[in-house]
C-alpha cells in the first residue's frame, strides 16, 4: 500500500485517532509505526528504550488454536517471564484482574474460538493492559464489535490516555473519533491533515 | 490363534520386527510433537513439500554410498534444509506460493527418481519411495534415536515460543522475541522427516507425522494434551501396521499409515458422534 507525504508528531500522552477511506494507508501508517513493515522512504523516529503495543486486525490471529482466554490474556507479561519460562502466579493474578476490568471475568476458561467477535477483542485488550506500553497501536479496534463493547473499549482507551500513555488507533465512525479523540490524523494516500480533530476532519470531507 | 501367537509372538522371535518395533515408538515420539505443531500451523502442505525435497539429496547419498542410512540421512537432511531455506518455509511473512509448491515437489520427486534409477535397481526405488521399515538395522535406529531425543528436546525448550508463533507471530516479534521461531521449526520439520525416511519413504514420510497428529486434533484437545494422544496414537498405528503386515504378509509401511488413517477417520466420526451425545444430553438436563 503506497502512502506519501505524511509528516508529523505524535506527541507524548497524546490519544490520535487515523482516519481515512479505504486503501488510504491508514494500516500501512500503523504498522510502519510498530515497526512490522519496512519503509521504502523516510523515517520512522521514537525513543529506542520505549514500550509498544500493536494489535493489528483481528484477522491476523488464528482462532482454532486450543488457547484459553486466560492464558491468552496472560501472554501480555511475556517480557516479565520470558519464552522459557511459565508465566508466574502473579501474572496469572494481573490477567484476572484485567479480564474483570474489561467484563471478561466470565470468558476465563473459554477457548478463544468459542468467543464472539467482541469478547475476542476484549480478551485481546486485556493482554494489551499487561503488555503496560508506553505506546499503543490499535488498528480498527471498534469493527465489528457491538454497542456495549464499543463502549467498554474506549473507555479502557480513555483510560490509557489519563494514564499518560500515547495511544493511536485507526478508526471509521467519525462521530466516536469526534466525541473521544483530542487529536486525528485524515489519510488518502497522503496526509490531508495533522492536529486537533475538530480542525482536521474537515478536510476528509473536502 | 492365541492372543499370544497374533500380537506377542512376531516381536519375540523376530529381530527385524524388534528392531521395526522400536523405530515406530521411537518415530512417534517424534512425529507426535511435530505433527501436533504442524496441524496447529496450518503447514500440512509444507511439510508434504518437505517430504519430496529429502529426495534429491537421498538420492545423491544412495549414488555415493549405496544404500547406507547415513549417507541417506546426511543427504535427505541438506537437501531438506536447502530446500526449506530457499522456498522460505518457515518465514513467518513469506506470501503462499501453493502452486510454485507443488510445483517443486513434482521436480524433486522426479529428480530422486532418475538418480536412483541411473545406478540402483527397481528394488532401491521401492525403498527410497515407500521406505523398509522391517530393514532398520542398528545404525539406522540409533540415528532415528538421536533425531527423536533432539526433536523432544528442541520442542520441550521451545514449546512456548513456537506455540505463540502459531497464532500470532505478529505478537511474539512485539514483545521482543525476534528468534527465527519459524525457521528453526522448519529445521525440526527436515529432521523428522528424514527420520520417517528410512521407515516409510519419501511418499509416505509425512504420513506418521500428519495423521497421528489430525486425528488427535479432533478431540479439541488443549496443544500438550493433542500432542500426548498423537503420540498415543502413532504408537498404536506403528505396532498395529507392524502386525498387519506381518500376519497379512504386506508392505509395512503402507500398513502403518493406513492404521493411522483409519485412527484418523475413526476419530473424525467419534468425537463428532460425541459432541452431538453432549448436546443432546445437555439438552434433556
Amino acid at each position: 500500500m503506497a502512502l506519501e507525504a505524511v509528516s508529523g508528531v505524535f506527541e507524548p500522552g497524546s490519544l490520535t485517532a487515523i482516519v481515512g477511506p479505504n486503501g488510504a494507508g491508514k494500516s500501512t501508517l500503523l504498522a510502519a509505526i510498530a515497526g512490522v513493515v519496512r519503509l521504502a522512504r523516510g523515517r520512522i523516529e521514537r525513543p529506542p528504550t520505549e514500550r509498544l503495543a500493536y494489535l493489528p486486525q483481528q484477522a491476523a490471529l488464528a482462532r482454532d488454536y486450543p488457547l484459553t482466554v486466560l492464558e491468552l490474556v496472560t501472554l501480555g507479561g511475556w517480557r516479565e517471564y520470558g519464552p522459557f519460562r511459565a508465566p508466574p502466579a502473579f501474572m496469572r493474578a494481573r490477567a484476572v484482574e484485567a479480564a474483570t476490568t474489561i467484563g471478561l471475568t466470565e470468558r476465563l476458561g473459554r477457548r478463544i474460538g468459542q468467543l464472539s467477535v467482541g469478547e475476542l477483542q476484549r480478551a485481546l485488550f486485556a493482554r494489551l493492559i499487561l503488555q503496560d506500553a508506553a505506546v499503543i497501536l490499535l488498528d480498527e479496534p471498534l469493527a465489528a464489535v457491538d454497542a456495549q463493547t464499543t463502549t467498554v473499549l474506549l473507555d479502557q482507551i480513555a483510560r490509557w490516555h489519563q494514564e499518560g500513555r500515547t495511544v493511536i488507533a485507526v478508526l471509521h465512525d467519525l462521530d466516536l473519533v469526534r466525541q473521544r479523540f483530542p487529536t486525528t490524523v485524515a489519510l488518502a494516500r497522503r496526509c490531508l491533515a495533522w492536529g486537533a480533530t475538530e480542525a482536521a476532519l474537515p478536510a476528509l470531507a473536502a | 490363534m492365541s492372543a499370544h501367537s497374533l500380537l506377542i509372538a512376531p516381536f519375540e522371535t523376530l529381530a527385524f520386527m524388534r528392531g521395526a518395533l522400536v523405530a515406530v515408538i521411537a518415530l512417534a515420539l517424534a512425529n507426535g510433537a511435530v505433527g501436533t505443531l504442524l496441524t496447529l500451523r496450518r503447514m500440512s502442505l509444507d511439510a508434504d513439500v518437505l517430504g519430496h525435497a529429502v529426495m534429491p539429496g537421498a538420492a545423491v547419498g544412495f549414488l555415493y554410498a549405496g544404500p547406507s542410512p547415513t549417507w541417506l540421512s546426511l543427504g535427505g537432511l541438506l537437501s531438506g534444509l536447502a530446500v526449506a531455506a530457499l522456498a522460505g518455509i518457515g518465514a513467518d511473512t513469506r506470501a503462499r506460493q501453493e502452486s510454485g509448491l507443488v510445483a517443486f515437489y513434482l521436480v524433486a520427486l522426479s529428480l530422486g527418481v532418475l538418480l536412483v534409477a541411473w545406478r540402483g535397481s527397481n528394488v532401491d526405488i521401492m525403498r527410497v519411495l515407500f521406505g523398509t521399515v522391517l530393514a532398520i538395522d542398528q545404525r539406522a535406529l540409533w540415528q532415528i534415536a538421536a533425531a527423536a531425543s533432539i526433536i523432544l528436546l528442541a520442542v520441550a525448550v521451545l514449546y512456548r515460543p513456537l506455540a505463540v508463533s502459531s497464532f500470532d507471530p505478529a505478537f511474539l516479534r512485539m514483545v521482543g522475541a525476534r528468534a527465527p521461531y519459524g525457521a528453526i521449526f522448519a529445521a525440526l520439520v527436515v529432521l523428522a522427516l528424514v527420520a520417517n525416511f528410512q521407515s516409510f519413504g519419501t511418499l509416505l514420510a509425512v504420513g506418521p507425522m500428519l495423521l497421528p497428529a489430525a486425528a488427535a486434533r479432533c478431540w479439541g484437545l488443549g496443544v500438550a494434551a493433542s500432542m500426548a494422544l498423537a503420540i498415543g496414537f502413532g504408537m498404536l498405528a506403528g505396532v498395529a501396521g507392524l502386525l498387519v503386515s506381518y500376519h497379512a504378509n504386506v508392505p509395512s509401511g503402507p500398513a502403518i499409515v493406513l492404521a493411522a488413517g483409519l485412527l484418523f477417520g475413526t476419530s473424525l466420526i467419534g468425537a463428532r458422534a460425541l459432541r452431538h451425545a453432549a448436546t443432546l444430553l445437555g439438552g434433556s438436563i
